[in-house]
C-alpha cells in the first residue's frame, strides 16, 4: 500500500526523463540536419549552375561584375566569365589537415606519455596548466605570430636550408618563396591541435592505464614494452577520439590558416612552401566581393563550398566512429 | 536580492532613456577599411558641433558596406569602388565621392629600393600573369635604362590581395585599360581570378601586403596610398608608372591632382566613373574616388536630414575636405566641380 504510489511516481519520473533525453538527442540530430538542409537549399542554384564540375574544376572566377550580360547553365545565371571549381580548395583543406595529423599525432602521444610517466610530480601541475593554456589561445593569436615570426623564418632560413640540403626529397626542393603556404599553415595547425590532443590522451592514459602499466612492469617488461604493448593499445579508442576532434578542428580552422596560407587560387602547390588555400579560408576571403555579385551566384557557390566542407567533416566523423565501434567490440584490440 | 535586481533594472531604464534623449538620431557607417580611419577623424570632429546626431563607424569591407546600405542596416556604406550597372539596376543607390585616393606599386629588390623603377601596365600584367618571370627580363630592362645592369636574375614574386578589395579593383583596372589581353582575361573587380603563377602569393589586407612584401625579397605588390607611412618604414621601393600619354610619373600630390583634374569633365551626374589611366602628361594612372553608398529613400525625414547635413559637411571645403583631415590618411580633396555634383546627389536624399 505504501509502495504503490512511490512506484507510480518513479515510473512517472522515468517517463519524463526518457522523454527529455530522447527529445534532446533528437534536437541535436535536427540541428545538424537543418543546418545541412539550409546550406543545400541556399546553395541549390549553384549546385545546378556548377554541376559536377564543381568538384573537379580548378578555376574559381566570380565573373566580371562590371560586365554586361550573363552566362547561364541549367537555367541559372551568373556574371560573364563566372566559373566555380573547388578542387584547389578541397585539396588544400585535406592536405593541410592531413599533414597536420601526420606530425601532431605522434607528437601528442609522446608529450602525453611524458606528462604521465616522466615529468617530475612537482612540475606536473605547471606542465598541465601550460598544455591547457595553449589549447585556449585564440586562433588569431597563432595567426599573427605565424605572420610575423614563422613565415619570415620559413622564407629566410627553413626554405633555403631545405633547398640546399633536402632538395632531393620530392615536394621539398624548389625554393621557399615568401614562406606563406602549405608548411606555414601546417605548422600553425600542429601548434593549435597538439595541445587539444595531449590533454585528451593524457586524461585517458591516466584514468585507464595505471594498472596496466604497473602490471606490465611487474611482469618484467621494459618501460617501452609496457607503453607500446600495454598502455597504448588499451587507450586506442581515446587516442582515436582525440584525433577525431583535432582533425575536425584542423579542417575548419579559418583565421590562423587564412593569415599564413598564401591564398592560392587557380593553382596547386608544387612543393611544401607554395601557397595553398582551404575551404574555410577561401569562404572568408571571397565573401566580401561575393556580396556585391548582383547575380548572387558567387554567394551561392561559397555556400556550396560550405556544403562540401560539411560533408567532409561529417564523413570523417562517421568513418572515425565506425572504426571506434570496431575497436570497442573487440575489447579495445582492433 | 530582489531589491538589488529592481534597482539595477531601474538604473538600466534610466540609462536607456538618457541615451535616447542625448542622441536623437543615430547613423551607422560601415564598409571600406581604407575609408575607416578618415571617417573616424571626421565623425569625431563633426560631432563636436552637432550633438543631435550620433554616428557609429565600422570597418567591415566595401562589399559589406554596399550590401548593408542596400538592406538599410547602415545609412552610409563606404566603398572604394562604385557600384556596377547590374547592381544599380536592381537597387538604385547614390554613389557619392568623398575623397580621392591613389595606389603605389611597391617592390623589395635588395639594393634597388631607393630607386624609383619604371613600370607600364603591360609589363605589370606580364608579371601578374607569369609571362615575365625574372627581374632582368628584357621588357623591364627596356624601361629602366639607368639600372638595367643592376636588375638581378631572380624570380619575381607577385603579391596580390586574397580578400575583396578596392585596391585590387583599381590595380586590375589599370591592367585592363592598358593591356587588351588582361582585359579579355582576368579583367577587373574587387576580387579577380588571378592567373595561376607558381611564384604568386596572396596576402590579406593592406597590412598583410606590406608585411609579405617586406619579408619577401624580389617581390612586387600594389598597396593603397594610405599605407605610405608603413611602406616607407618597411623600406620598400615605389615605382613610377607609365600613364596614358606615355610618361612615367610618381604618385606625388601634384600628379594625382593632375589626373583628377583631367577626369572632372568626364565625371557623370551619378559620379560612377573610373579615374584610372587618365589622360594628361602628368596624370598618375592609379587613382580613384572613395565613395559613400547611400540609399536615396531613407523613409525618415529626421534621419535623411542628419545624413544630408553630415555628408554635406564631409565634402565641403571648410568641413571634411580640409587638409588636416585628409593628410592624415594621404587622401586628396575632391575637385570643386565634383563637389557640386556630389551636393546635387546629396540633396536628392529623402
Amino acid at each position: 500500500m505504501i509502495a504503490k504510489p512511490w512506484r507510480i511516481q518513479r515510473v512517472g519520473a522515468q517517463a519524463v526523463l526518457r522523454t527529455v533525453t530522447i527529445t534532446m538527442a533528437a534536437v541535436s540530430f535536427a540541428v545538424i540536419f537543418l543546418m545541412l538542409a539550409f546550406l543545400v537549399i541556399y546553395a541549390y542554384p549553384a549546385i545546378r549552375f556548377n554541376g559536377l564540375g564543381f568538384l573537379t574544376g580548378t578555376i574559381w572566377n566570380i565573373g566580371n561584375q562590371y560586365g554586361s550580360g550573363s552566362v547561364s547553365h541549367n537555367g541559372y545565371a551568373a556574371m560573364p566569365g563566372a566559373q566555380f571549381g573547388a578542387l584547389v580548395f578541397i585539396y588544400g583543406t585535406l592536405m593541410t589537415s592531413g599533414l597536420t595529423m601526420v606530425f601532431a599525432v605522434p607528437f601528442a602521444i609522446l608529450v602525453a606519455l611524458a606528462l604521465v610517466y616522466r615529468v617530475h610530480p612537482a612540475l606536473k601541475p605547471l606542465a598541465n596548466a601550460l598544455v591547457e593554456l595553449m589549447s585556449g589561445i585564440p586562433s588569431v593569436v597563432y595567426g599573427l605570430w605565424g605572420m610575423i615570426v614563422l613565415v619570415p623564418w620559413i622564407s629566410n632560413s627553413v626554405g633555403p636550408f631545405a633547398e640546399a640540403h633536402l632538395g632531393f626529397i620530392p615536394f621539398v626542393g624548389g625554393g621557399a618563396g615568401s614562406g606563406d603556404g602549405l608548411l606555414a599553415a601546417t605548422f600553425i595547425l600542429v601548434l593549435m591541435v597538439t595541445p587539444i590532443m595531449v590533454a585528451t590522451i593524457r586524461d585517458v592514459i591516466q584514468s585507464q592505464s595505471e594498472t596496466i602499466f604497473e602490471a606490465s612492469m611487474a611482469l618484467g617488461s621494459t618501460t617501452w614494452q609496457a607503453v607500446t604493448r600495454g598502455v597504448l593499445p588499451s587507450v586506442r579508442a581515446g587516442i582515436l577520439g582525440s584525433l577525431l576532434i583535432a582533425f575536425g578542428r584542423a579542417l575548419g580552422e579559418t583565421m590562423a590558416v587564412l593569415m599564413v596560407c598564401g591564398g592560392a587560387i587557380n593553382i596547386f602547390p608544387h612543393n611544401l612552401f607554395q601557397p595553398v588555400n582551404t575551404i574555410a579560408a577561401v569562404i572568408v576571403s571571397q565573401l566580401e566581393s561575393a556580396l556585391t555579385d548582383s547575380s548572387g551566384m558567387a554567394q551561392r557557390s561559397l555556400a556550396e563550398l560550405a556544403v562540401v566542407l560539411f560533408v567532409i567533416t561529417l564523413s570523417v566523423n562517421v568513418v572515425a566512429r565506425t572504426v571506434l565501434r570496431g575497436t570497442d567490440r573487440d575489447g579495445n584490440r582492433a | 536580492m530582489r531589491k538589488t535586481l529592481a534597482l539595477t533594472l531601474a538604473a538600466l531604464c534610466a540609462l536607456g532613456t538618457a541615451g535616447q534623449a542625448l542622441a536623437a538620431t543615430r547613423l551607422l557607417e560601415t564598409g571600406s577599411s581604407l575609408l575607416y580611419p578618415l571617417l573616424n577623424i571626421w565623425v569625431a570632429a563633426y560631432q563636436k558641433n552637432d550633438h543631435a546626431v550620433q554616428i557609429t563607424t565600422q570597418s567591415t569591407g566595401s562589399g559589406t558596406g554596399i550590401s548593408q546600405a542596400i538592406s538599410g542596416v547602415a545609412q552610409i556604406g563606404a566603398s572604394d569602388a562604385y557600384m556596377p550597372d547590374g547592381a544599380m539596376k536592381s537597387t538604385p543607390m547614390l554613389n557619392i565621392p568623398l575623397a580621392i585616393s591613389a595606389q603605389q606599386i611597391n617592390y623589395n629588390i635588395p639594393g634597388l629600393n631607393n630607386v624609383h623603377l619604371n613600370f607600364s601596365g603591360p609589363v605589370l600584367a606580364g608579371i601578374y600573369s607569369g609571362k615575365i618571370r625574372y627581374w632582368n627580363d628584357s621588357a623591364i630592362k627596356a624601361m629602366n635604362h639607368d639600372v638595367a645592369g643592376k636588375l638581378p636574375h631572380q624570380p619575381i614574386v607577385p603579391i596580390h590581395r586574397t580578400d575583396g578589395s578596392g585596391d585590387t579593383f583599381i590595380f586590375s583596372q589599370y591592367l585592363s585599360k592598358s593591356t587588351p589581353s588582361w582585359a579579355n582575361g582576368p579583367g577587373f573587380g574587387t576580387t579577380i581570378s588571378w592567373p595561376g603563377v607558381s611564384n604568386a602569393v596572396g596576402a590579406n589586407g593592406n597590412p598583410g601586403m606590406v608585411q609579405t612584401c617586406k619579408h619577401t625579397r624580389y617581390s612586387i605588390a600594389y598597396i593603397g596610398v594610405s599605407f605610405l607611412n608603413e611602406t616607407n618604414k618597411a623600406g620598400l621601393g615605389y615605382a613610377a608608372l607609365k600613364n596614358r600619354d606615355g610618361h612615367y610619373v610618381l604618385p606625388t600630390a601634384a600628379n594625382i591632382h593632375a589626373a583628377a583634374a583631367s577626369m572632372v569633365g568626364h565625371t557623370p551626374k551619378d559620379d560612377r566613373i573610373s579615374l584610372v589611366f587618365a589622360p594628361g602628361a602628368n596624370s598618375y594612372p592609379i587613382i580613384n574616388y572613395e565613395y559613400a553608398i547611400v540609399n536615396p529613400k531613407q523613409g525618415n525625414a529626421t534621419v535623411a536630414n542628419s545624413l544630408k547635413a553630415f555628408l554635406n559637411w564631409a565634402i565641403s571645403a571648410n568641413g571634411g575636405q580640409q587638409a588636416h583631415f585628409l593628410d592624415a590618411v594621404h587622401f586628396l580633396p575632391l575637385p570643386g566641380p565634383v563637389i557640386a555634383k556630389s551636393k546635387a546627389q546629396i540633396e536628392s536624399i529623402r
